[in-house]
């Protein structure tokens, strides 16, 4: 695709559709966007930045680049790293849609929620807490509380509610989509002028779950209605730790596999290995041999459960079901028996990891300067191969071997996240992630495990490599919203 | 001349590099998004919510753009040091208007100096020949000709101490223990001044003011006058380097001669003497059971709030924590350690109010924003003289919050601060008394140092 560099005619277009406060093609600002960390490592500097606040302005901003031939990348917040930003150049125009940053509707009847775009889960997490308390969104857990709800719909990710209820794509009901060809259109039962966001499966074949996970690559969004969920007050966390991954697996496996009144109960069940206490850290600051943290009561590996209940008497049900099935599961079938045992939590530590929003992830740059999260889907049976294979990559290309793991819809799924910590002042480092991500992704597409949150050099490629039929019809769908491409083809390399 | 703008970003590279844009650093509380509070509150600027995380930095509310919260200025220094971006007066106009508080840096999980990386990005621009802003070129020619910003003249620096009948402290030979009192308490806010000396007075100090004594420099280190902001460095060191210990009153001064100086002197030299606020020293009196405060009819039962300015408050706690972690090996095990000596370092003149509040009489109120997570008075890095209405707005959502809390009087331990939140109480009728602590003591004579002896 080639696309136009927007020049000053084109920022005075942008200006009198937005008004001269909030459009630019300052140098100092457009820079500021730029962002190579977290989910990618290379993007571009918008030529224009503009700040809408109503559907109608996007619709024509949408309406002008579409005629001119200028690229478009809509951001929330701009918390996806790399993927905020444009990556393709010339850059484009980046739409900043932080202004649109109304709480709509909360029925609780129905039990959902209508945002705009620059909604972030902070925000809507501390109006919950205030006004709803009874009720709760599905922030995605580790993101920083600046990240949007929109962003992390569009991105599909992972929330605190994901494990129990499944892939956070179905935590979203409806939206309302600008197209590049200046429509505007509301999916499911909002197709009809005065239905709730109620259903999401509207109008025969469902086009809101074609625009899940597009993640900025076919229209803008505008609003979206978001799933809330009971916030009961009976909470805790449940910790086992083992020494391999496989036991780790496979005692959650048994556990997620109950369904009924045990695994519904157990909201987020994510573990990980004993790096990921040990980067959070900067490297020369910390003990990097495993027995330190042995003597810290911290396992090799573990996995954490944690639950949320009506009652005490149900919390306390939950609670001892699953050390008695991690006992079974030790005396009976475990690979290395004298290694599982539960982890006692300080109050303190279980009132911290009950936390949310919360800023968990954020200092794995401290270890050096920079992280990346290179994040793959498997089956829940799956992740252990994924993370014996993906931690001996990372030792052989020199970085900490650091694995989260997570339980998508009661071990349906595993969401499987190596964090890459090394030095991004570096262009060493730099390309030595590059060719481990390029060996890993072969290696992993060999075994048909997905590649979430792509990047558009190495996985993308690779995985439309094997995917080709697919990727047909996803491009001949985007000619439909966006008939001259514009909306930029981000991580998805669409096209 | 000992580092360049340029060294100093080139040094901190790697800092830069480590920001991931996350944007934390926009809100106090950022980590606590459910933090109690006390519900929402419309003031002279607006309707703010004290609850939760809650937006924090004051260039950023201002402007709005990416470029003016603090993670955009991160990725501004990193566009420099990729050559992805050149020094403009776009780039100047975006990295100015910050008040370098310093609430970013201590919301980063990261550790990111971010106050550093922003003075030295401002340094870097100024030495690569953008002009400095009007407004600043006035500042550093008046401090070039008169060595201060405010056009005073040299020999009436210490005409507050005649005036005030304490003469005989200026160039008090035999004293080994000085005050440096720092332009704004000499020619602005010389009740600071008075009541400062007074009380070193009160408590049996043989003190010395230098008549050498000129601009700390902290207005320039901030927007970037670098070579200005050295020279003066140079006149003090030599002015002051006979003397064992320099006590202060302003939280700048205080901040630029402890924590700026070493920084930007040669890599082997070392401040010639031991620094201390007034305030800490009087906290230290009390807490040793040294001094007591009497009761006093017209300040009982008043609401007295207290804000933290960023130069004594969060600048001092920043930096121990880099110092701390620096010298750190397993920090993990240390960073305990290192949030309560934070924590008591913002404790200290707490128990002064709190002392007050005991011996006097007054209800010492938190606002929401304290410590830490405390919010500017808009008055520092170059602000107040540069962009005014911006700086004595931001002075102005201070005072809502202390407003919302329903304060009586306001006190601070800064002259600067002082100023720039007197203004907005008096401009936006906020309908406050603004004061500083020790002025407090001194104007209503509280100090009772009966058990000095
Ligand atoms: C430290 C850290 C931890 C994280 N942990 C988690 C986690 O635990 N779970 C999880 O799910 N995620 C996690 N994330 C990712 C983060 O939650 C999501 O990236 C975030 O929610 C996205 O919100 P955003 O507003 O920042 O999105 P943005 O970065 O603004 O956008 C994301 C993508 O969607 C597109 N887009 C954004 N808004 C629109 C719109 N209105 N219309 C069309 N396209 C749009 C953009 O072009 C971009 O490609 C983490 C991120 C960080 C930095
Ligand atoms: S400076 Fe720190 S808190 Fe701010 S965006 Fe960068 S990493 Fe996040
Ligand atoms: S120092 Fe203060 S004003 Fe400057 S970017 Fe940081 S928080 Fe904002």
């Amino acid at each position: 695709m080639s696309y136009k560099l927007p020049d000053d005619k084109d920022l005075d277009a942008m200006i009198g559709i937005v008004g001269k406060e909030y459009a630019t093609n300052n140098k100092a600002i457009t820079a500021s966007y730029l962002s190579k960390s977290v989910m990618g490592l290379e993007s571009q500097i918008p030529d224009i930045v503009v700040r809408p606040k109503y559907i109608e302005e996007i619709r024509k901003i949408l309406l002008y680049c579409s005629a001119e031939k200028i690229a478009v990348s809509p951001i929330s917040a701009g918390l996806s790293g790399g993927f905020a930003c444009p990556t393709i150049k010339p850059a484009g125009v980046m739409l900043d849609l932080g202004r649109m940053n109304r709480i709509i509707e909360v029925d609780t009847e129905n039990r959902y929620v209508v945002v705009e775009p620059g909604v972030t889960i902070g925000e809507l997490w501390a109006y919950m807490h205030k006004n709803y308390p009874e009720w709760a969104p599905p922030v995605p857990d580790g993101a920083p509380p600046a990240s949007t709800v929109m962003g992390d719909a569009i991105d599909r990710g992972f929330s605190l509610y994901t494990s129990s209820v499944g892939p956070q794509g179905d935590n979203f009901m409806c939206g309302e989509i600008v197209f590049p060809n200046g429509d505007i259109v509301r999916t499911g039962s909002w197709a009809l002028p005065f239905a709730k966001p109620f259903y999401k499966y509207g109008l025969g074949p469902d086009i809101w779950s074609f625009l899940m996970g597009s993640q900025g690559t076919l229209g803008v969004m505008t609003k979206v209605a978001v799933k809330i969920y009971p916030h009961p007050k009976f909470k805790t966390v449940v910790v086992w730790g083992m020494s391999n991954p496989e036991d780790m697996q496979n005692l959650t496996l048994e556990i997620g596999k109950q369904e009924f009144g045990i695994a519904h109960n157990t909201v987020m069940v994510q573990g990980g290995n004993y790096p990921l206490v040990m980067t959070r850290w900067p490297k020369d600051k910390v003990p990097h041999d495993y027995e330190f943290y042995e003597q810290l009561g911290i396992s090799k590996w573990w996995m954490n459960w944690e639950c949320w209940a009506q009652t005490q008497e149900e919390l306390d049900y939950v609670v001892n079901r699953i050390n008695k099935m991690a006992e079974d599961f030790k005396k009976n079938r475990a690979k290395d028996p004298d290694s599982i045992k539960p982890q006692e939590l300080h109050p303190k530590q279980i009132a911290s990891r009950l936390k949310k929003p919360n800023k968990i992830a954020v200092p794995y740059a401290f270890w050096e300067a920079g992280f990346l999260f290179i994040t793959f889907y498997t089956p829940w049976n799956e992740c252990a191969h994924f993370a014996e294979m993906y931690t001996a990559a990372m030792e052989k290309y020199g970085f900490p071997p650091v694995m989260w793991i997570a339980s998508i819809e009661r071990c349906r799924q595993a969401i499987c996240m190596p964090i890459i910590c090394f030095d991004s002042s570096k262009q060493s480092d730099l390309e030595k992630v590059q060719d481990m991500n390029r060996e890993t992704t072969e290696y992993a597409l060999k075994q048909g495990w997905l590649n979430y949150r792509p990047d558009p050099y190495i996985h993308a490629p690779l995985t439309y490599s094997q995917a080709g039929m697919y990727w047909k019809y996803l491009r001949m769908m985007k000619k439909t919203f966006d008939p001259n491409m514009i909306m930029h083809p981000g991580r998805l390399a669409l096209p | 001349m000992a580092k360049t703008g340029m060294e100093r970003l080139k040094e901190l590279k790697k800092e830069i590099y480590k920001c991931i844009h996350c944007k934390a650093c926009r809100f106090a509380y950022s980590g606590e998004p459910s933090r109690a509070g006390i519900g929402e509150f419309t003031g002279k600027q607006g309707t703010v919510l004290y609850e939760g995380m809650i937006d924090a930095c004051p260039a950023g509310i201002e402007y709005g753009w990416e470029a003016f919260w603090n993670a955009g200025k991160i990725w501004i220094a990193r566009s420099i040091l990729s050559g992805d971006l050149e020094f403009s007066d776009e780039v100047r106009d975006v990295i100015m208007p910050c008040i370098t508080c310093g609430q970013c840096s201590a919301q980063c999980e990261n550790k990111i100096p971010t106050v550093d990386i922003i003075e030295s990005l401002r340094a870097a621009c100024i030495e690569s020949g953008v002009p400095m802003i009007e407004k600043h070129q006035l500042v550093d020619r008046l401090v070039k000709e008169l060595n201060n910003p405010y056009g005073g003249k040299a020999e009436e620096r210490f005409k507050w101490a005649k005036d005030a009948g304490l003469g005989k402290y200026i160039n008090n030979k035999n004293a080994k223990v000085g005050y440096y009192v720092g332009c704004t308490a000499s020619y602005r806010q010389v009740e600071v001044a008075v009541a400062t000396a007074k009380i070193f007075e009160q408590l049996g100090i043989d003190f010395t003011l230098i008549e050498e004594e000129v601009c700390c420099g902290s207005p320039f280190f901030r927007v970037g006058a670098v070579d200005t902001a050295q020279e003066l460095m140079k006149k003090n060191l030599e002015a002051f380097k006979n003397l064992d210990m320099v006590y202060f009153s302003c939280a700048g001064c205080y901040r630029t001669i402890t924590i700026d100086y070493p920084k930007w002197m040669a890599e082997d030299e070392k401040l010639p003497f031991k620094t201390m606020h007034a305030f800490e020293l009087v906290s230290k009196l009390i807490t040793e059971g040294k001094i007591e405060f009497k009761p006093n009819k017209e300040l009982k039962g008043k609401v007295v709030t207290y804000h933290d300015p960023c130069h004594t408050g969060r600048h001092f706690a920043l930096e121990m924590e880099q110092e701390m972690i620096k010298n750190s090996k397993n920090l993990m095990f240390d960073m305990r350690k290192i949030n309560k000596a934070i924590d008591e370092w913002f404790e200290i003149p707490r128990v002064i109010l709190r002392k007050l509040e005991e011996d006097v009489g007054i209800k010492f109120t938190e606002m929401y924003r304290i410590k830490n997570n405390s919010m500017c008075c808009g008055a520092g890095g170059g602000v107040r003289a540069g962009y005014p209405d911006f700086s004595l707005r931001t002075a102005s959502l201070r005072c809502d919050e202390a407003n919302a809390i329903k304060a009586d009087i306001l006190t601070t331990e800064c002259p600067f601060c002082w100023r720039n939140l007197s203004d907005a109480n008096d401009q936006y009728n906020h309908g406050m008394q603004v004061m500083g602590v020790l002025e407090m003591i001194s104007k209503y004579n509280l100090l009772d140092t009966s058990n000095l002896k």
